[in-house]
């Protein structure tokens, strides 16, 4: 009996070995396995094997059973791996991609993006204000005079009605001063317009964003470290930075602020970015006039203020050479700018 | 403002300084140097030694001229206005013109017409000091050949003068701001105020009637000679720019560019009677030396003598008064006028002088005395005559400057620097000003300083912001609603240019055509904000939606050949109600058009986009729960109201739909263009601000399918909101898995369509048993029956 056992495993385990197909292993299974199977009928038979020797029969079934089981499912695995193999073998992973159609953000929004991360590090929160405009917002409360140019029809768009598009985000240091108390710490991007023609270098609309700080204790100190911190972060530890004395009406000490910029094959220059300077005193006093309060007292408080045009970032960082390719929106442009 | 560096250092000695530290000096003294035009090698001082036609042109001569080398050089010529022996530019082989346009070209010796030339006479124009006269430029007689130009016209600046510092527009004014800064004497006279000559008080020579013209003098010369200026004269003109005219015309031009007070000089003869300085009369008409003539208004103040207007008082003067080759009797006028009234004539009539850009920024009154005597010396050394013994004086000067107090504690706290009382009182001294008792007396040319912020600016500006340490400090901010909104938009523009979306920016001024583009305005009433005073015809309109800018942006990519666009903007809109305030809304808008995806291997045809694509977009970007809703707008094909939630709690974010074809035509597109515009604030409002956890289910679901049989025009919409509305515990979800048409009439009735829904029923606290779920969807399929009288398959 155990001779034969022997016996029935050998030839089972050779012939397992020899399958090469999936059906084969099947019928394989059921021909050593199986209800009619030599195993089987040698198992049937041990009630007629003697009692001292069941325990060693018994034991030599199972080691037989499991032996030819574990020599199916070996080949099955292998089998399965050479058929699962075969159904991706034909794939040409060098082939182009499948399409997914491919989108980008703005250069202006991805550069006005960068500028506003930075400052809100810097503890400045987002202000706004509208882009149609009093006068009294956009001029008289910047200390700007009655006869300014700046407010003739020939350089600032008017609607009938007397308001007017902003000539700059500085607006929103009003807009903000007047609803709220110091300490503000804001930054305002949006849209300005002037009444330019559009060419390379204008833009009748443009894109601006302003930053002010009110505060006791507020210095040009404080300025001048803000802004070589911004300017450092956005373009680089190296950057040079400096400041050139100015004149706006709505600051003083005024200053402009010029970044040295290296482009490749030009000639090293110092290039205008900002205007910024001292919120001029009387700027405070027509804020308080308005609001009917102390909390902008000129002899308690100081504050700084700063602008910067987000067209001329974005033609620097990105070395635009014209201001027209900002607004038609060409996607053979914006897809430059993915990253 | 263009300021000769030879006329400063009549002022300063600036020897030592290299070009690029003066423009610096100047840089941080608060004046940009837009420009430095200084004259290029090779280009020198020639005597024309002879002139002969040229054998083959009859407009050209073959000159020799002495270059300074010792042998003649031979050069064809054009011009006609110079004789043998003029003193002429030349430039030489190797000399490198500027051509106008950023171009420049290099002279070099060749042939005209067959004769050589070996370089080339010049005129002002061509070698860049102003328009000038026609012809050659003909140099001071004294000059010796060969001397470069660049001696005898040294580099000039091209300067920006802040509005605050008028009195930086001249030569001496620039000096003496330079002269502080720099450390240095200033030499000569530091100011023109000083008039040695007595004064009559003119109340019959001279009357005043506007108080735009507070004080007048005039000064009478009789017997001068008009004729052409001497060499050093002509040369300091032209080296910024000035064509020199007469002596008498040039003397207050130039006295004008060394002081900065505006001088005008009439002609006695042509003068009928005294000076009047009055307001104008509407209507009266002037014609200005200019050529041009004006129609004035009573604002505008002229200076006239009895029977007429002779000059716009501190803008310009008449055709028909001024100095000429004639002249013999010259009455000089200097004056002081208040600067917003010139600058409200200049401005309403369109002149603008050298003299009215002074006046209008402000003049310096305590000079117009000093200047005159000036003036007056310079025609008796240049024109000869005799002057009055006495200046003519109508009113009185305006107050000078008042005392300004500086605390210098002020001045430290504003710099955020430990400036000593020294450094501070140190650089104001320096500009002139002096310490009295506590406050500064301020130099009656300091228009600008009034305040103590004034004062502070100086001292920052001197001192300089490099020397200021770095701070910085912070303060913690809470998000505003800005904030807010910002972040909001962000995650949005993310996801759209992950969807395959670029972003783009479309000017906000749109114009009329644009407008019917539109489909932002969508309540009577409401119309689009017009500009009062637009550009052109292009830019007239604020745009009132999103959608006319995208479009064209979409045409313009088509023009370049980009068919297949997903394009989105998020921006400003502007519309005005009938009465009240203009509003402003954030809004977001899409547009696509072209294949669904690119043409590739994997797809060689793929379908076009259609308005469920539209719609896949818009629930990536928009809370749970949109909804097309049809809509009658005929801006639009299938136009759909955007809205959240069912029926009378729905929020309404806007509108989508398909761009009328014939439309899209005239932009260039020929598939279909699918677009939709939301307000921001909607979207935003609509959206789940505070996600919260819930449950999972803890038992399965058991999911019937269901196929019905329906007219084709019956909305999906319309079964969807039924089936939502079906009031049944178990029913958790459904879907819409299958729909079925056949246009041809074979396989279904070309009115019918088949829909096949699979619904899921669960209950929160037991496994449903099958009976349970059979129960509730045959009541569901009753109630579909019943309701919608629908057929199931």
């Amino acid at each position: 009996m155990l001779a034969e056992l022997d016996t029935i495993q050998t030839e089972a385990l050779a012939a397992i070995s020899g399958i090469d197909d999936e059906a084969a292993l099947e019928e394989a299974r059921v021909g050593f396995l199986g209800k009619k199977s030599r195993l089987t009928e040698a198992g049937a038979g041990m009630r007629d094997v003697p009692a001292d020797l069941k325990k060693d029969v018994g034991q030599k079934l199972n080691e037989v059973r499991n032996a030819i089981t574990s020599a199916l499912e070996e080949k099955s695995a292998t089998l399965t791996a050479r058929r699962d193999a075969a159904a991706f073998a034909s794939i040409d992973p060098t082939l182009p991609a499948r399409s997914l159609p491919k989108g980008g953000l703005h250069p202006l929004t991805l550069v006005l993006d960068e500028a506003v991360r930075i400052l809100r590090r810097m503890g400045f929160a987002l202000a706004e204000g509208p882009e149609i405009e009093t006068e009294w917002h956009c001029f008289d409360a910047l200390n700007t005079p009655a006869d300014h140019p700046a407010r003739n029809e020939t350089d600032t768009f008017y609607f009938e009605n007397g308001k007017l598009l902003r000539t700059h985000t500085s607006s929103v240091q009003i807009r903000t001063m007047e609803k709220e108390v110091p300490p503000v710490r804001i930054i305002a991007p949006g849209s300005a317009f002037r009444r330019d023609e559009i060419d390379a270098t204008h833009l009748s609309a443009f894109n601006q964003l302003e930053g002010l700080y009110v505060d006791r204790g507020v210095t040009l100190a404080d300025l001048k470290g803000t802004l070589e911190y911004f300017f450092r972060e956005i373009f680089g530890s190296k950057t040079e930075v400096r400041f050139r004395p100015h004149f706006f009406p709505f600051t003083e000490p005024s200053f402009e602020v010029d970044l040295k910029l290296h482009a490749a094959g030009r000639a090293v220059k110092w290039i205008e970015i900002a205007g910024c300077g001292m919120v001029d005193p009387a700027v405070f006093t027509e804020v308080g006039a308005k609001r009917g309060d102390s909390a902008y007292d000129p002899s308690a408080i100081t504050g700084f203020a700063f602008g910067m045009g987000i067209d001329r970032l974005a033609m620097i960082m990105y070395g635009i050479p014209d201001l027209r390719l900002l607004i038609e929106n060409d996607v053979r442009f914006l897809q430059q700018f993915r990253g | 403002m263009n300021v000769s560096l030879q006329w400063l250092s009549d002022h300063v000695d600036f020897s030592e300084y290299s070009m690029s530290q003066l423009d610096e000096l100047l840089t941080f003294a608060g004046i940009e140097v837009e420009g430095i035009q200084s004259l290029p090698d090779h280009l020198v001082v020639a005597e024309v030694l002879s002139s002969e036609r040229h054998p083959d042109a009859e407009k050209l001569s073959v000159c020799q001229v002495d270059d300074g080398s010792g042998k003649p050089r031979q050069i064809v010529c054009g011009a006609k206005n110079y004789k043998v022996g003029d003193k002429v530019p030349l430039a030489l082989p190797g000399c490198v013109l500027d051509a106008g346009g950023g171009k420049t070209f290099t002279i070099g010796e060749g042939k005209l017409r067959g004769v050589d030339s070996l370089g080339m006479m010049c005129s002002s124009k061509e070698i860049g000091l102003g328009e000038g006269a026609d012809g050659l430029l003909i140099l001071p007689a004294t000059l010796k050949p060969g001397t470069p130009l660049r001696d005898v016209f040294p580099a000039v600046f091209e300067l920006e003068i802040t509005p605050n510092r008028p009195d930086c527009l001249s030569h001496l004014g620039v000096a003496r701001e330079l002269a502080a800064l720099a450390k240095k004497p200033l030499k000569g006279i530091a100011h023109h105020g000083v008039s040695t000559t007595p004064v009559k008080a003119a109340a019959d020579e001279i009357t005043l009637s506007s108080e735009t013209c507070p004080y007048y003098t005039a000064r009478l010369i009789r017997g001068v000679t008009v004729s052409e200026s001497p060499s050093w004269l002509k040369v300091k003109l032209e080296s910024i720019g000035l064509r020199p005219i007469n002596n008498i015309v040039d003397i207050t031009n130039y006295l004008l560019m060394e002081t900065g007070q505006p001088l005008h000089a009439f002609d006695m003869s042509k003068l009928d009677g005294g000076i009047v300085v009055r307001a104008a009369a509407d209507g009266e008409k002037f014609l200005a030396l200019n050529g041009e003539e004006y129609a004035l208004s009573s604002d505008d103040l002229v200076i006239a003598d009895k029977t007429r207007a002779v000059a716009i008082g501190g803008v310009m003067g008449g055709e028909d008064s001024g100095v000429t080759e004639t002249t013999t009797d010259v009455l000089l006028e200097a004056a002081y006028f208040t600067p917003a009234a010139v600058r409200r004539t200049g401005r309403r009539l369109g002149i603008h002088s050298d003299s009215s850009y002074r006046f209008e920024r402000g003049t310096d009154p305590l000079q117009v005395a000093g200047v005159s005597d000036f003036a007056v010396k310079l025609i008796l050394d240049l024109a000869g005559g005799k002057a009055d013994p006495e200046l003519l004086v109508a009113g009185s000067l305006p107050d000078g400057p008042k005392p300004v107090a500086l605390e210098n504690d002020y001045c430290r706290a504003v710099i955020g620097a430990p400036l000593t009382d020294e450094t501070i009182n140190g650089i104001l001294t320096s500009l002139g000003l002096t310490k009295a008792g506590e406050a500064w007396e301020i130099p009656s040319y300091r228009l600008d300083l009034v305040r103590p912020i004034d004062l502070v600016e100086e001292v920052a500006r001197v001192y300089g912001l490099d020397n200021v340490p770095s701070h910085t400090r912070a303060t913690f901010s809470a998000a505003s609603k800005a904030d807010e909104a910002y972040d909001f938009m962000r995650a949005i523009q993310d996801r759209l240019a992950s969807l395959g979306f670029y972003e783009t920016r479309n000017l906000k001024l749109i114009s009329a055509a644009q407008l019917s583009d539109d489909l932002a305005t969508t309540h009577r009433g409401m119309s689009p904000v017009r500009l009062k005073n637009p550009l052109n015809d292009e830019q007239d309109y604020l745009r009132p939606g999103l959608i006319p800018g995208l479009l064209a942006s979409a045409s313009r990519n088509q023009r370049f050949g980009r068919h297949d666009l997903r394009l989105f903007e998020s921006g400003r809109v502007f519309t005005a109600p009938p009465k009240g305030d203009e509003i402003e809304h954030e809004h977001l808008a899409l547009l696509m058009t072209g294949a669904r995806v690119n043409r590739s291997w994997a797809d060689g045809k793929p379908s076009a986009l259609d308005l469920h694509d539209l719609r896949a977009v818009l629930e990536q970007i928009c809370p749970e729960g949109l909804n097309f809703v049809p809509v009658d707008d005929t801006r639009l094909l299938c136009a759909c109201s955007i809205e959240i939630g069912e029926g009378k709690k729905a929020s309404k974010l806007g509108l989508a739909g398909i761009v009328p074809p014939a439309r899209a035509r005239e932009l260039d597109i020929d598939a279909p263009v699918l677009v939709a515009e939301m307000n921001v604030k909607k979207l935003m409002a609509a959206r789940n601000a505070d996600p919260a956890h819930a449950d999972l289910p803890k038992f399965p679901g058991s999911s019937r399918d269901v196929a019905m049989l329906v007219p084709r025009d019956l909305p999906a919409g319309t079964i969807a909101a039924f089936i939502s509305a079906h009031e049944e515990p178990l029913l958790q979800s459904f879907e819409l898995f299958d729909l079925f048409e056949d246009s041809d009439g074979v396989k279904l009735a070309k009115d019918k369509k088949s829909l096949a829904y699979s619904i899921l029923y669960r209950s929160s606290d037991r496994t449903l048993e099958a009976h349970e779920v059979e129960t509730a969807h045959s009541k569901l399929l009753d109630s579909l029956k019943s309701g919608l009288h629908v057929d199931f398959r």
